[in-house]
């Protein structure tokens, strides 16, 4: 009689006798949709960055007679970044142990784009030495501060082993 | 007969049956990760297997646009070698005439010269950037004037 009323407690699910769910359907449909998602699936983001080249430069050479006005430049030596307006050497960062400023060249961009009221435009023109993935970190730097116009252009060492 | 009641029916019958408990719960975890990185524009855009694109924060997504690639070994264009990087490296010139020839021909295809002609660059990451001023520089004398190039997006 104990024995009873201690079964008729316990919970409708396992009164039932022990059912076996039918999972091969849920199976069916895991087989197909894996595969295909699978296929589907990108595990590299890609982007793009645009640029533009200088004004003297084939298809796009100016026809104006004016001078083009001097944009901000960004040079990247193999040991130095500088940051250029005209003739004028604004900023000079050193490059220790082939790791570059990058953090501080953006402090820097920021900055003078406040203080010379520069546009959105923004040159950069890299040694022929420099790998390419430190043109493509100078890009997003120059976009972080700010200059959402970039160009690229290459910058030449003088006899006298100046940049230009 | 208690114990013939306890067993489960399979073991009654002699069929066996595998528990997929387990393997259900691996399935439903893979279902949610691929459907969360499910994306349905899919990669436009499929980078070449000889080069390592460089990374960068940029989150303008590719479009469908005539493309050169600049590998360790050859600049290539859908799939044809144009040039090759020794030969380039050999000469001063800026211009690349191989270069040069082959995207005055693909030049129509690629935009009008009003709203201007673009080209995307993948180049890889450790190249030096004289042969991408060189290739910029030739695509620019056949007509080009909107250039980007792909990377990889920063996650």
């Amino acid at each position: 009689m104990s024995l009873t009323l201690y079964k008729s407690q316990r919970p409708p699910s396992e009164q039932l006798e022990s059912a076996e769910l039918d999972v091969t359907p849920v199976m069916n449909m895991f087989i197909i949709l894996i595969p295909f998602l699978v296929s589907m699936a990108v595990f590299t983001n890609l982007s793009i960055i645009e640029f533009s080249l200088p004004p003297n430069v084939g298809a796009s050479m100016n026809s104006s007679p004016e001078k083009p006005k001097p944009k901000l430049t960004v040079r990247v030596g193999t040991d130095y970044f500088g940051v250029v307006l005209g003739d004028t050497l604004y900023d000079s960062l050193s490059v220790n142990n082939g790791i570059y400023p990058f953090d501080e060249l953006e402090e820097r961009l920021r900055s003078r784009k406040l203080l010379l009221a520069a546009n959105d435009d923004i040159v950069i023109a890299s040694l022929d030495e420099i790998a390419f993935k430190h043109v493509v970190k100078v890009m997003d730097v120059c976009r972080s501060a700010g200059f959402v116009n970039v160009g690229l252009s290459s910058a030449t060492v003088s006899p006298g082993g100046e940049m230009k | 007969m208690s114990i013939v009641k306890g067993m489960a029916n399979s073991e009654i019958d002699g069929t066996f049956r595998p528990q997929l408990t387990s393997l259900i719960d691996v399935m439903t975890i893979l279902l949610v990760f691929l459907i969360k990185s499910f994306s349905v524009d899919g990669n436009l855009i499929t980078p070449s297997d000889d080069l390592i694109l460089p990374v960068s924060s940029s989150e303008k997504r590719p479009r469908q646009q005539c493309t050169i690639e600049i590998t360790g070994s050859a600049i290539i264009g859908e799939g044809e070698i144009i040039a090759k990087l020794n030969d380039v490296a050999a000469t001063d010139s800026l211009l690349i005439e191989p270069l040069f020839k082959w995207m005055k021909l693909k030049s129509t295809q690629c935009g009008d010269s009003l709203k201007g002609r673009e080209l995307m660059i993948q180049c890889d990451r450790e190249l030096p950037y004289s042969n991408v001023k060189k290739v910029m520089y030739s695509c620019s004398r056949a007509g080009f004037n909107r250039f980007s190039v792909l990377v990889i997006r920063e996650e």
